[in-house]
């Protein structure tokens, strides 16, 4: 279940640059995932759900192929 | 079957925001910390399923290498317990056990840390062991230089197929324990096949640890191991030689 590892980091690179300032909820993340990355969508959306951080309650996540291994967050929306 | 989203997608007339960055930023920043810290050393981050031999083949390459010379120092990754790094300690190289209370892979941040206590100022090559687990530990950089993968000939030639992240992330494969080869059904030659169509360029060993056997053939993997490794050394310092002039 690295799927709570990879939510927390996520967390991590929205709060560190700034894009999680002022915003109550998150509502969907679209991420762009590399061959074989071995995530699976709804494990991730139940880690966002048990995160401390109450604005990632109820998270829709959205894969699209990555061409590299590096997972990407794409675009976000939040209220 | 566990691909569809858990929840529905809600509108609810917010903001949409381009991000564009690297999920595991933090993750990345802390690698690039730890490659610093390497120095010269070369580091192998070594994946594997629970028991496959990853201890028992760092018991047989640490003592080769520092019989040539060459000193290693080892991280140590499990969920419970130090077991893995009292056997390193046997063999009188610098070790230190990562405990990760129940994460299933190292991340680089653990690593950080460790390399505040671990001696690496005379070491030539670190190795690093994860967590045994053929999944988690794929997405996370170490800082590491190469990943290699160990599967043992027990586990079935169909797992390169099934656990294709730590195939295709990794520049070598090690199959162990080919000693039991003539108590199974398993094929090497389909081990091979099957991990090469997931990663073409993959480089491959065929090790035995088991010391005893009678027949001291199963070794030559090891020993073509050990010089692989010290090419890698080589050309690391002289690199980073190269780099620091
Ligand atoms: N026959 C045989 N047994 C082996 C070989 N390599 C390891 N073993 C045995 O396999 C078991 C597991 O070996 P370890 O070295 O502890 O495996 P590991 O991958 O480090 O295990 P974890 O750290 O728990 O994931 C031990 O009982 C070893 O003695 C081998 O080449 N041949
Ligand atoms: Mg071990």
């Amino acid at each position: 279940m690295h799927e709570f590892s990879i939510a927390l980091e996520i967390l991590d690179t929205l709060e560190e640059n700034g894009y999680l300032d002022g915003v109550k909820k998150v509502n969907s993340v679209k991420l762009a995932i590399g061959k074989y990355s071995g995530i699976d969508k709804n494990y991730l959306e139940f880690a966002f759900q048990n995160l401390s951080d109450e604005r990632f309650k109820n998270v829709f996540t959205e894969f699209v192929p990555n061409d590299s291994d590096e997972i990407k967050i794409i675009e976000i929306t939040v209220d | 079957m566990l691909k569809s989203n858990r929840f529905k997608r809600v509108s609810t007339g917010g903001r949409s925001l381009t991000v564009q960055k690297n999920a595991l930023e933090s993750n990345e920043i802390n690698a690039k910390k730890n490659k610093a810290v390497f120095g010269k050393a070369f580091v192998m981050n070594i994946l594997s399923s629970p028991g496959s031999g990853k201890t028992s083949l760092l018991e047989s390459i640490v003592p080769a290498l520092k019989l040539e010379g060459f000193n290693a120092a080892v991280i140590e990754g499990d969920v419970e317990t130090d077991l893995d790094k009292k056997r390193i300690d046997n063999l009188g190289v610098p070790a230190y056990q990562i405990i990760t209370n129940g994460t299933c892979h190292l991340d680089a941040k653990m690593v950080n840390v460790s390399l505040n206590s671990l001696d690496i100022k005379n070491a030539d090559v670190i190795f690093i062991e994860n967590v045994g687990n053929l999944v988690c530990p794929t997405s996370f950089n170490l800082g590491e230089d190469m990943k290699v993968v160990v599967l043992s000939v027990t586990e079935g030639d169909d797992k390169p197929l099934k656990y294709p992240a730590a195939f295709y992330k990794s520049k070598v494969m090690i199959i162990n324990k080919t000693d039991l080869l003539p108590a199974l059904d398993s094929d090497i030659a389909k081990i091979k096949e099957n991990a090469l169509s997931i990663n073409k360029e993959l480089i491959i060993f065929e090790t035995s640890c088991r010391k005893k056997t009678t027949e001291n053939i199963y070794n030559k993997g090891i020993a073509d191991f050990v010089s692989f490794v010290k090419e890698k050394i080589r050309i690391k310092a002289a690199e980073f030689q190269k780099q620091n002039i």
